[in-house]
This record gives C-alpha cells, structure tokens and sequence, in this order.
C-alpha cells in the first residue's frame, strides 16, 4: 500500500465568480521513503497540491488517502491531528508567531499534541542548533533575518517526528551554502528515519536530487 | 533541561502584547466587580444590621416621642446620635393599656465626641435599674450589682475606642467625671457605641447645664407584652391612646429603613446590570479586534495542528486571566470601599466590618463569577469564530 495516494484530484477555486482549476485530475502513488521534487511556474498549483497532502485545503473532487484511508472522511479533530502528528509543513511564507522565540515556536506543535512534551525544549533546541540557529534560540522573529526565521520553520515542522515532511520552497532565501546544509539534513532524515519528502523548489539543481521528480504545469503533474 | 512551554504561557505573552488594553479590560472588570462587592456588602449588611437589631432588642414595643419614629430607629439600628424627649408621665399612661406586661425606660442625652481622632459620636443612655431589661442580657458576666452614681457601663465598640484612648470618658461626660466599671458584649446594635449610666446621674447633668433635657423628660419606653398578646396590636392601642408618641411593635422596627434599602436595591440592579452590559459588550469588542489582528496566526496554529478546542482554550485562557485578575482587584477594592469609605457615611458605617468572613466569602465568589462570567459572555462568539477560521490562511502571505 502506498503511504500517499491522490486519486484524481482537482481543486477549483471561485473568486467572485471566476473560476480557476488550480488543480485538474492529477493522481500520484507515495511510497514512504520516497524523496519527491516538485518544479512548475509560479501559480502552476504548487502549493495547493501540497495542501491538499498536508489535509490544510480539501480537494473539490477526488480522494486523497494516507496509509490506505480517506482523509477528507475524518472530522474536524482528526484531520487536525493528522496535520500535527503525522505531517510536517514548511509554509511558503513567513509563517512564525510573533509573540512566541524561536524556541516556543518550534515547540508550538508540541501544545497540540497528545504525546508526552517533556522532551520538547531539548528536541527543539537541537534542531535549532542543526538548522544553524542555536544562538538564536530566545529571539524573537522580529530579531531575525528572513532566512533565519525559515529556519525556525524548518525545525518546528520536524518536532513532532511527522511521516511526511511538506516543504513549499523552504531555501527559498536562504545563502547557498545554507541552503546546501538543509538539503543534506533532509536527506539524513529521510534516509536515516524514512520520512518521505515534497520538496517544491524553483532551484534545478536541488529538484535533481531527489528520487522522484515532478513537474506541474496549469494544474496537471507529470513525472519525468 | 526541561523548560516548559503551556498554553498558559502562551496565553499570558499575548496578553502582554498590547497591555494598554488588556489594563482597560482588566480595570473595567475590576470597576464593575468591586460595585458588585460593594452594593451586596451594603444591602446585606443593612438587611442583617436591621434584622438583628430588631431580633434582639429585648423589648416587643418601643415607645418615642410623636415624629421621632424615624430618629428611634436611627438610634437602635445605626449608632447615629439623635435626642428626642417625652414627658415621664407616659411610662404610667402607657403602662396601663391592656396587654403591655412590663415597662422600662431610657433617656438619650446629647452626645460625647472624640478627643483626637476620628471616633464617632457616643450617645450617653440614662436607663433604669429597676425595671431594666434591655441592657441586662447584654451586660458582661464580670459586671455584679447596680451601677453606682458616677460609674458607667459601655458598649463594646465604645470600650474598645475608651481602651485606646480614643474617647476619654472620665472628663467629658458633661462636666461629670464617670467611672467605666462594665462592658457590653457585642450586639451588633445601636449599643455598641453608647455608654450606659443609671438615671440618678441625669440630676447632676441637668445641674451642671449640659444637655438639652429639661427635668421630668424620658426619650424612649420600651414595652413587653404579655403572652399571647399581638405586638402590633398593643403598638396600636398604645398609638391610640395618646397623641404623643408613636408605638411600634419589634417586626416594623426599621421597616422605613428596609423599604428604603428595597428603593436602592432597585437602583443597584439597574446600575448593576448596565455596567455589566457595558462591559460585555468591551469584553466583545476587544476579542472582535483580536480575532480580526490574529486570524493569521490562528491559520498558522490550525495548520500546524490545532484543533478547534486548542483555539478556544488558549483565548479562554486569557478570558480568564482578564475575568480573575479584574475580579480580584475588584474584590480587593470594593471590599476596601466598603470597609473604609462608607464611614463616611452614616448610612453605610461598617457595611462590610460588620460581615461575617462566611459571609464575605460568599460575596466575593459571586462577584468573581459574575465578573468572569460576563468576561466569557462577551467573548463567546468571537472565539467561536475564531475557532472555526480554516487552516487555508495560513498558506496565503500576510
Ligand atoms: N485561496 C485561493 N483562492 C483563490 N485562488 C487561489 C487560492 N489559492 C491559490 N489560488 C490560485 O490557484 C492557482 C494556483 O496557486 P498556487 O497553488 O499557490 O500555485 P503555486 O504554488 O504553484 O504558485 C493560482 O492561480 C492562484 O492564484
Ligand atoms: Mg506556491
């Protein structure tokens, strides 16, 4: 069984009565461990297949399964519990809370988890240390550049060990060298713990790393 | 290492965002607590202050001077310090109607004040011995035989204020020098702040030129009746009897005084209620800005993995804080106000000292739930809006 498996899907959005099919009949089977890299346009529909994945958007037709069942047949807490526990999203955007440093926000999944928090602070002071940040770990989000706050991101979506990681462009910003460095962690953490990986990226050369990679034009997904 | 990160302390930095508002919302909650406090502490205790008085005062009829009904009551329910007199003659004349089983007398003269401080007036009661029965229960068990001309016995209160040195008796009771050889318990009446002496010392008073009384003047007869008699019906026949003076039976003592609370309770509750509508509706107001300034990060926490009870909880945490905190101070304070400002007024002496701390408790818990039940009315729905914001923002820019 596949871990991931979208059955036709289609996403249609309606703004003031214009409709845009961002996402049109696309299929895709999942294996867990897979390393998959997703290039298209800009407003190709990137982000909102990966939505549909990580369970934030339902598709308007179609079935998106994980590990054999229908998530869009869970309720409102399920679903909420599928995105914190088994997915971990990297937004496109900034996407940190401003209230909280860096540590609580990497942390802020834990407060919606069931399982056992009181590792918490030593698992997110680690990952801020592996992303690069370690000194920065009682700042604020307005004390940090664009691509140290990516960072943070980064290690918040990996706190709750997911299964499958959603990355929307996450080196976006970042320096090379940088970005190098994440690229290296996500691939020991899927060799090392088989998480599968959604990668969206603009850059080629990283895209031609992974196993698998996509391309999305005008809502359709081909593989290549 | 183990630093903990709860929704609690998430709770608390976003109230520490923008303090100026979370103080106003805090202060509004405080304000409307702290009159709740006051007003429940004030109608009780004139109520509990009222309804003790009466129940126990030893006497089933009073007796005062035509027009002085209002003053009678003053005296015996609120320490205040009034002079009223009667020709003697009507302890006989009274006496005599049917029903009235024994008699006692007392004459109030005008008052003491305090030597330095801020003590209240004392009225000085000149009582009978013989035919006593109003003071006698009350009077302290070290206290034997009669009083002697020269001594005095004083209320609780009044011993406490002579005992600090606040009134000084022995020079100042109109020229005279008295001698304190006894205290009254507490009675949580008009006694408490009156100093007793027998009525062989009017003579010298009236000598000495001090006081208003002219010879041959009572100010108040207080009356038993026999078994079996109505109370209300002796009163009657008593007031019949003589257009001299007004009777009132124990029950109706002080119901000027709590028809006139019934008036204020109304006006209380009208106060009450559209302060607390006001503050619901801030206490909405405020989290309709918040839901509309949060609506991202809540996406965000919806998309990381919140679910809709995480949303509710952590703004409810901060209801919470609002409703207690505000609570509290209002407790804080309207008790304070209670206790110390009212001394200002007559009225409200003591309205809260008086209490029982079962009592104050009692108060203060529902003050605090309506204090934080009104923070949560307000801010129900927009949280429930708030809870149901899709995840979908999250993914778009700010
Ligand atoms: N919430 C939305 N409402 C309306 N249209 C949307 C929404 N999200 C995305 N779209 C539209 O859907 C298309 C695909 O968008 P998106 O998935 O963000 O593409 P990409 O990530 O590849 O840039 C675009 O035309 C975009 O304008
Ligand atoms: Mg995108």
């Amino acid at each position: 069984m596949p871990q991931i498996e979208l059955k036709d899907i289609s996403k249609i959005y309606t703004v003031g009565g214009q409709t845009i099919k961002a996402i049109d009949s696309v299929s895709l089977k999942i294996a867990r461990g897979d390393f998959l890299s997703v290039v298209g346009h800009s407003g190709s529909g990137k982000t909102t297949l990966l939505s549909i994945i990580g369970g934030i958007i339902r598709p308007t037709s179609g079935n998106m399964l994980f590990e054999g069942g229908d998530i869009s047949n869970l309720d409102d807490d399920a679903l909420s519990g599928y995105r914190n526990e088994k997915v971990g999203f990297m937004f496109q955007f900034a996407s940190l809370l401003p209230v909280l440093t860096s540590v609580e926000n990497v942390m802020l999944p834990g407060l919606f988890s069931s399982a056992d928090r009181s590792d918490d602070y030593r698992k997110a002071a680690e990952y801020l240390d592996i992303v690069g940040i370690g000194d920065k770990i009682n700042s604020y989000p307005s004390q940090l550049s664009g691509g140290q706050q990516r960072r943070v991101a980064i290690a918040r979506a990996l706190l709750n060990d997911p299964d499958v990681i959603l990355a929307d462009e996450p080196t976006g910003d970042l320096d090379e060298e940088t970005e190098a460095d994440i690229m290296a962690l996500f691939k020991r953490l899927n060799h090392e713990k088989k998480i599968t990986f959604i990668l969206i990226t603009h850059n080629l050369h990283l895209a031609a790393q992974a196993s698998r990679r996509l391309r999305m034009t005008r809502g359709a997904l081909e593989e290549f | 290492m183990t630093k903990s990160f709860t929704l609690f302390s998430f709770a608390t930095r976003n109230l520490k965002r923008k303090p100026l508002r979370t103080a106003v919302l805090v202060l509004s909650i405080a304000l409307l607590v702290s009159a709740l406090v006051f007003i429940l502490s004030f109608v009780r205790r004139v109520d509990t202050v009222v309804r003790t008085a009466s129940d126990r005062l030893g006497a089933d009829v009073i007796i005062v001077p035509a027009g002085s009904r209002g003053a009678a009551d003053d005296i015996l329910l609120e320490n205040t310090v009034k002079t009223f007199y009667m020709d003697k003659g009507l302890v006989e004349k009274v006496g005599r109607i049917k029903g009235v089983d024994s008699l006692t007398y007392q004459t109030y003269l005008a008052s003491i004040t305090g030597e330095c401080c801020d003590v209240p007036e004392t009225i000085v009661v000149a009582f009978n011995q013989d035919t006593d029965f109003i003071i006698k229960p009350w009077l302290d068990k070290a206290m034997t035989g009669r009083l002697k001309k020269g001594e005095a016995i004083v209320g609780s209160e009044s011993a406490m204020n002579i005992s600090l040195g606040l009134t000084e008796v022995d020079s100042h009771l109109f020229g005279n020098l008295f001698k304190m050889v006894g205290t009254l318990e507490k009675t949580g009446t008009g006694l408490d702040t009156a100093i007793f002496i027998d009525e062989s010392n009017i003579e010298d008073i009236l000598i000495k030129g001090k006081s208003g009384l002219k010879p041959g003047q009572i100010s108040i007869i207080f009356a038993r009746v026999k078994k079996g008699e109505d109370p209300s019906k002796v009163a009657g026949d008593i007031q019949d009897s003589s257009v001299e003076v007004n009777a009132v039976a124990r029950k109706d003592i002080g119901r000027n005084i709590l028809s006139t609370l019934k008036d204020l309770n109304r006006v209380f509750f009208v106060t009450v209620m559209l302060v607390s509508v006001l503050s619901v509706f801030l206490v909405w107001a405020v989290f309709s800005a918040i839901a509309n300034e949060r609506a991202w990060e809540i996406g965000i926490m919806r998309a990381i993995g919140a679910r809709e009870g995480h949303v509710s909880g952590l703004f409810l945490v901060e209801v919470l804080f609002i409703g207690m905190t505000g609570s509290i101070l209002g407790i804080v304070a309207g008790t304070t106000i209670s206790v110390f400002l009212a001394k200002n007024f007559m009225l409200l002496k003591n309205v809260s000292a008086g209490l029982g701390l079962a009592e104050r408790l009692v108060i203060a818990l529902l003050s605090l739930t309506a204090g934080v039940g009104i923070c949560v009315a307000g801010a129900m729905s927009p949280i429930r809006r708030l809870k149901k914001m899709e995840p979908l923002l999250a993914i778009r820019k700010e």
